[in-house]
């Protein structure tokens, strides 16, 4: 990684020592961290000494430092100069030299600087975003009074089966839409819209929504989130949806549902479904302290064999609910439900994770289980296992920094102990990183992707003032943090060119072009909705190609959990082994369900397992890069798919 | 274009010599021990008037034969012989290592039977491990390597051509099936062919899903990998990129460099980008403009006699159902980089615009046959596809241990016969010291013409002996 250190540079002494020096060797030692090294490995990556787990103690790092501190013009344009030099394919020192140099002209007029402060730009390739919403036919705006200052989910599903993903959109006061995906291979995305088959009054006042096949007909269906009556929409197959909350005796109940994820417990052959409820504001007082409880929803079947979720668990005391993930911690093989939690209105409260035990009442970890009181502005939630070794990371996004999670070093399975390491490996994006706004910013939507296909993780989050808080930025891009090869993140939302002056809430990544390179939706608050395609190292009229990319889509024919949720992925390259699991939740208020994404960087072929569900592991599957790969349980070899 | 900066009278005399898009290193003393000292611009050469061919084969050649040294980059102390960049888990207290490598500091120093870009002796063996797991392997234990004798590359740029002919036209099959598949509701099948070649079946649903559980010889992505033993590199880049790392420990930038590793020094020896593109296309081109192998010229009588009894023997017993005397080739036009290669490899989307050359201006092309259709007719004696190639009964080719790349390890690619008189000794292990000893080495899909052959008698299986003598690399 290129480091661009404003001290070394106020020196004013060998600014152009990496004119001959290699790229620094301390980001190539592997893929990423193991869990046991993890504090040996990031004492590597840096050497700033700030604590890992105080927030208030680090609002002094990253790019926009260098330009906020200085104020100037000129450090913007040194910024930018490094980053533009990837543009071209590769790394070009002379303009390493040129962002040099231009710092330290401004800064040697300028008053003695923390000598952590530094320019970080990606070594990894950056990909190029167009925002094309509008000529694509994604006409679409959520918006709507305080109860939408959150909420704005993007549901991405395929709604008619010809395994495109469609989307599905949250609209506030205005209705929510659907829009069938019709983009050309390859070529500029292209929506039109559908019916829902929602009356006026279901499609209003929606916050957000997340496919799901709650029925095991293998036809997804969406689990729809409202301030009111929440509903469970039954897919039909050709993007038409009616509402089943009477036939599966579902209470949609009154609620201000912000939060949804789903699973399959052990022996239930229907999904558990669980909703994240934020202010109660019929309650005396609200919306101070006054959050609603969760709700837990358990599938009854029926006697005609079908399914019912007649009464819901309270999942009590709430704390203002903004994302909720069934996730296996501790590979267990039992999921339990990490809730993140808005401190804004919560008196008391704190992030939570509840045992879901099966069979057995769900009880939440307390501090004599291990758990640590943290409190954050909890908007959403982005898993991925960084470093494979079973446990996952969890990046948490607030107002202020984001967190990520790793379950601490010291800690056995048993025992939810996690530490921060979002300061070590650059995730934070705690302030814009660019415009003149020096204040905080507001995270929503996460999402771990690899969006350049190097076979590192990236890490996307939509950004955005909650609505006129003038405490916070008010300019606040959403941010593109590419991985690096010695496990750090970059800021390159800008020269992404996802950086826009909107506000974002939910979002999501998908492939809607089937070209291989992950696209980008986020809805916006009081804002057109954002739709940017990836055209890789390209041009919008001449789209590039970054690495090598497999998406893999996993299903358990003629079972229970057809989609098989709760399924790991494996996808082995060389010695480089990256996992994702298969889940319904997190992110902010959206979800999707489909083809799973993964960069295979200059590999060629992939050996691909997965581990079902119920624990067992099939045998590997040998694919070759830059394919659509169906892999069926008990299949001995992997079906392809070609879109037309 | 660009220019090499601060040239010395004796740098720009050199310069006013070499093509135009070749860079030249002016600073190097005449008893400079580097062996890259040229470079070329590959996006300047594209856009020039120039013929590629003659201005990549002299520095193709130059480098084919260089004996690269650490003052260029060779050796890769932190990096192991994968196609994918790895580190290795501990470093080698020896930079030269004839097992996991590196093992050789010069192409031309095992490819040079009869001639430079020929085959090698036994001697010349590599020992092919995916470099992943076990790659420091000190061992000729086949549990981690599979032993290779080194394969000729003349002829190589019509292989290419002729591979990349035969997965366009697979590809386009296979979008065919896919499209009757759509429009008519229900599975449907469709037998793959090209050039002759069957390669199994491929049947696509209504639904845009691909079943491949029936295709055969050739890779589910119906990609022809024509080169190596095994049938597993796309293209000569592709196989030359891997080849300077294996072999050399010569990084080429375009899979090696910061872009996919983060470092543009992934084998932690001190040099940065050792190879660019300009260079490995240089590579490419003079092993793409290699001659192709010949036939004996004024053979005795008897030989004359013999093997043309052969040669029609060699089909009547079934040797050319696999060992296809030649296949036709529309197009002689050379495109660098090529149409299939993925990232790592450079690609045609990573550059302005693809070198393209015309092999038909070669002398050696110009006097091949060419059919009814004005197709030139390769005389490979191979079909470009992938057999199992022994059994229970006959397992000398089911020697090795290990898969490579997804193929199994007694199936290999059918070894293209033009020039075998040239290459002894024979079989992937170059262990074979006859060709009577390598004929009944076939098993698998090939016992049948094993067999035919063993039953002939001594003068009818003489004959076939003089045929295959009569395959030549001319020197």
């Amino acid at each position: 990684m290129t480091r661009i250190s404003k001290a070394f540079a106020a020196s004013g002494e060998s600014t152009t020592n990496t004119d001959v020096t290699p790229v620094d060797r301390r980001e190539n030692r592997g893929p990423l961290i193991s869990r046991d090294s993890v504090w040996f490995a990031l004492s590597e990556v840096e050497t700033r000494s700030a604590s890992a787990s105080g927030q208030a103690s680090r609002p002094r790092i990253g790019a926009t430092l260098v330009r906020g501190d200085t104020g100037c013009g000129a450090c913007r344009s040194a910024l930018m100069a490094p980053v533009q030099t990837h543009e071209g394919g590769s790394v070009t020192r002379k303009t390493t030299w040129s962002a040099f140099s231009a710092i330290a002209l401004v800064l040697s007029a300028t008053a003695p600087v923390a000598a952590q402060d530094e320019i970080l730009t990606s070594l990894a390739p950056v990909p190029t975003y167009v925002e094309e919403a509008q000529a694509a036919g994604l006409d679409h705006t959520y918006d709507g009074a305080w109860e939408f200052f959150v909420g704005g989910g993007a549901a991405i599903l395929d709604c008619n089966g010809d395994r495109r993903p469609d989307l599905f959109l949250a609209g506030g006061k205005n209705p929510a839409q659907l829009f069938r995906n019709d983009s050309p291979t390859g070529g500029a995305l292209k929506f039109t819209a559908v019916a829902t088959g929602l009356g006026d009054r279901e499609a209003d006042k929606i916050l957000g929504a997340y496919p799901l096949d709650f029925n095991n007909d293998d036809v997804i269906d969406l689990a729809i989130l409202r301030l009111g009556e929440n509903l469970l929409l039954e897919g039909k197959g050709d993007c038409s949806f009616t509402v089943a909350n009477r036939a599966l005796g579902f209470d949609g109940g009154r609620e201000w549902t912000t939060a949804f994820s789903a699973t399959f417990e052990p022996g239930l052959e229907y999904p558990t479904l669980a909703f994240g409820n934020y202010v109660d504001r019929s309650a005396p007082g609200s919306p101070w302290g006054t959050c609603h409880d969760n709700f837990l929803f358990r599938p009854e079947k029926t006697a005609e064999g079908g399914v019912s979720y007649p009464e819901p668990s309270r999942l009590s005391p709430g704390y203002c609910t903004l994302s909720i993930l069934f996730t296996d911690w501790n590979r267990s093989g039992e999921a339990a439900l990490r809730i993140s939690n808005d401190r804004h209105y919560y008196r008391g409260g704190e992030e939570q994770l509840w045992a879901v035990p099966p069979g057995r009442p769900p009880r939440p970890y307390r501090k004599s289980d291990g758990w640590q009181h943290l409190k954050i502005w909890g908007m959403g939630i982005a898993s991925v296992d960084l470093d494979v070794d079973g446990f996952p990371e969890y990046a948490l996004t607030s107002m202020g920094d984001t967190k990520l999670q790793k379950l601490d070093v010291e800690a056995d399975e048993t025992v939810p102990v996690y530490q921060d390491i979002a300061f070590d490996l650059g995730v934070t994006a705690h302030r814009p990183y660019k415009g003149e706004d020096l204040k905080p910013s507001t995270g929503w939507h996460s999402e771990f992707q690899d969006v350049n296909n190097d076979g590192l993780w990236d890490l996307f989050i939509a950004k955005g003032n909650v609505e006129a808080m003038p405490d916070f930025a008010a300019y606040d891009p959403d941010n593109l943090l590419i991985g690096q090869w010695g496990g750090t993140f970059t800021e390159a939302g800008g020269p992404a060119g996802i950086g826009l002056d909107r506000r974002g809430r939910g979002a999501g990544l998908a492939d809607f072009n089937s070209d291989g390179l992950l696209d980008l939706v986020v809805v916006n608050r009081a804002a057109p909705v954002s739709l940017f395609r990836n055209v890789g190292r390209g041009t919008e009229a001449a789209p590039k190609p970054l690495g090598n990319f497999l998406a893999i889509d996993v299903r358990q024919p003629g079972q229970p959990n057809s989609r098989a949720v709760g399924a790991k992925i494996s996808v082995k390259t060389g010695n480089h082994t990256r996992v994702k699991d298969i889940q319904i939740g997190a992110g902010h208020a959206s979800g999707q369900m489909g083809f799973l994404h993964f960069g295979l960087g200059v590999a060629e072929r992939a050996n691909v397992r997965i581990k079902w569900p119920d624990g067992d592991w099939s045998h590997t599957y040998r694919v070759f890069a830059n394919s659509h790969v169906i892999i069926e349980r008990g299949a001995e070899k992997a079906k392809l798919w070609y879109p037309e | 274009m660009i220019r090499p900066i601060g040239l010395s009278a004796s740098g720009l005399a050199l310069m006013l010599l070499l093509p135009q898009a070749v860079l030249a290193d002016s600073d190097l003393p005449p008893w400079s021990e580097r062996a890259l000292t040229e470079d070329v611009d590959l996006d300047a050469l594209a856009a020039s008037e120039e013929d590629p061919i003659a201005v990549l084969q002299p520095l193709g050649e130059k480098l084919f034969k260089a004996k690269f040294t650490t003052l260029d980059g060779a050796g890769r102390p932190d990096a192991t012989g994968a196609i994918v960049p790895t580190k290795v888990r501990r470093k080698s207290h020896l930079a030269f290592q004839r097992l996991a490598g590196m093992d050789a500091n010069a192409c031309a120093s095992c490819h040079n039977e009869p001639v430079t870009g020929g085959a090698g002796a036994f001697t010349a063996n590599v020992f092919v491990s995916e470099g992943f797991e076990s790659a420091d392997f000190d061992t000729i234990d086949p549990q981690f390597s599979n032993e290779r004798n080194t394969n000729a590359i003349q002829g190589a740029g019509l292989i290419e051509l002729l591979a990349r002919e035969m997965t366009a036209d697979l590809r386009s099959q296979r979008q065919a099936v896919l499209t009757k598949a759509r429009a008519s509701g229900q599975p449907e099948t469709v037998a793959l062919e090209t050039k002759g070649v069957a390669f199994g079946t491929l049947t696509a649903g209504p639904d845009g899903t691909l079943d491949v559980s029936g295709i055969e010889g050739i890779d589910d992505d119906l990609t022809l990998r024509p080169f190596s033993q095994k049938g597993v590199f796309t293209s000569l880049r592709q196989f030359t990129v891997n080849a300077m790392n294996d072999h050399h420990g010569m990084q080429a930038s375009e899979r090696f460099g910061a872009d996919w590793t983060g470092s543009d020094d992934f084998d932690g020896d001190g040099h940065t980008d050792e190879l660019s593109p300009g260079q490995i296309s240089a590579l490419v081109a003079w092993q793409a403009t290699l001659a192709a192998p010949t036939r004996k010229q004024d053979l005795p009588d008897i030989w004359q006699t013999a093997a043309k009894e052969g040669e029609t023997l060699f089909g009547e017993i079934g040797c050319a159902s696999c060992h296809i005397p030649a296949l036709p080739l529309e197009s002689l036009t050379f495109q660098d980089p090529g149409p299939f290669d993925t990232a790592g490899t450079l690609r045609q989307s990573d550059v302005g615009m693809p070198l393209s050359y015309d092999l038909g201006t070669l002398d050696w092309v110009k006097a091949l046959p060419r059919d009814a259709e004005g197709r030139v007719l390769v005389p490979l004696f191979g079909d470009l596809k992938r057999h199992k190639i022994a059994d229970a009964k006959n397992d000398t080719f089911g020697n090795e241990l290990l898969a490579q790349r997804f193929v199994a390890r007694d199936v290999f690619i059918t070894a293209e016969l033009w020039g075998i008189g040239s290459t002894a000794p024979y079989g992937h292990r170059g262990d074979l010291t006859t060709l009577d000893e390598v004929i009944l080495a076939h098993g698998g899909e090939a016992a049948g013409s094993r067999k035919a052959y063993a039953a002939l008698g001594e003068n009818e299986r003489q004959s076939i002996i003089a045929f295959l003598r009569s395959l030549e690399i001319a020197e």
